[in-house]
């Protein structure tokens, strides 16, 4: 009995992860790969203070300029990025097109946006900085992904725009 | 080096720089677009048995964590502190507890309802010239910016 257990709890994991691989779609990228993709993607959220309360509650007080020019320059590069890979012909690595469109005109995403900026305000914190805060230690950040976890899970109850393009962000 | 690297913020260019090149970088080596809310979605999806339609996502977000530990490695200590946060809560912890979880759930449901957060809509999508993001964009900052006047003003924090 007493070996059995652990032997039983090494299963059940096990298979855990193996349903996590399995109920992904075809040609699916590697895990790590895309962990490290967001590793760095949180790395630099963290240098550009966008983990930052105060510095959030600067940008929309207009007291301060990082956010404002954080934010413009990470369009700036990724625009000027995008149009040189069109221009070389080649714009990803495996010279396939890019996997999206941009997004259709649903005029109602204008209600959503205004939601999205208040709670954006509200918690300092878009989903993406929420998750870097945790591993910062802010610990009450567990609280606000919390909040757009159930946020996320309410909207699968009452969606509002209907998801004709596949491409949601 | 060191202090760069793992204890100090970065001026608005460099941050925004990183930003940007993680963002190319993962287009042109995957053909993806860099967005955080589908991996909530994907995160929902695996909660509730379904296979999660990203799928790739819920790797990224996971990864999102390790960089914020890394970037603070030099100085890193967990806190329950939250900057001016404290101050317009008076420090009582269930209020700071409700009031990121109210404004969580609305950056959930809003980002879905829009389409898409900071990352899909104002930084991907603009840099393609969608006119729905820029609209969005629009849209996020104004009712920001509103709302953090307002909250300062109500609660008395300078």
């Amino acid at each position: 009995m007493a070996l059995r257990k652990p032997i039983n709890s090494i299963k059940k994991t096990s298979r855990k992860a193996s349903t996590i691989k399995r109920s992904l779609p075809e040609g699916a990228v590697n895990p790590w790969f895309m962990g490290g993709f967001g590793l760095l993607f949180g790395f630099f959220l963290s240098k550009s203070q966008a983990t930052d309360f105060d510095a959030m509650q600067d940008m929309f007080r207009l007291k301060s300029v990082q956010l404002w020019g954080v934010i413009g320059m990470a369009i700036f590069i990724v625009a000027l990025g995008l149009l040189i890979f069109q221009w070389t012909k080649k714009p990803t690595l495996s010279g396939k097109a890019l996997d999206w469109k941009p997004l259709q005109f649903h005029p109602e995403r204008i209600l959503g946006a205004l939601v999205f900026g208040v709670g954006w305000a509200l918690s300092g914190a878009c989903p993406g900085t929420a998750l870097t805060q945790i591993g910062e230690g802010k610990l009450m950040a567990i609280a606000t992904v919390g909040g757009i976890l159930a946020g996320v899970w309410l909207y699968r109850k009452y969606p509002q725009v209907e998801e004709n393009d596949e491409q949601v962000c | 080096m060191f202090r760069t690297l793992f204890i100090q913020t970065w001026s608005w260019w460099a941050g925004g720089l990183g930003i940007g090149l993680t963002a190319l970088g993962l287009a042109w080596f995957t053909g993806k677009k860099l967005g955080v809310t589908g991996g909530f979605v994907d995160a929902c999806s695996l909660i509730a048995k379904e296979s999660p339609k990203g799928g790739w996502k819920f790797y990224f977000i996971l990864g999102l964590p390790l960089g914020g530990a890394l970037a603070t490695a030099g100085h890193w200590n967990w806190t329950f502190l939250f900057g001016q946060l404290d101050a317009l809560t008076m420090g009582s912890f269930l209020g700071k507890f409700i009031w990121l979880f109210v404004g969580g759930l609305f950056v959930g449901y809003g980002a879905r309802w829009a389409g898409g957060c900071v990352s899909g809509n104002s930084i991907m999508g603009i840099s393609l010239g969608s006119k729905m993001s820029i609209v969005v964009t629009v849209a996020f900052l104004t009712a920001g910016i509103l709302t953090a006047h307002l909250i300062f003003k109500l609660f008395g924090v300078a």
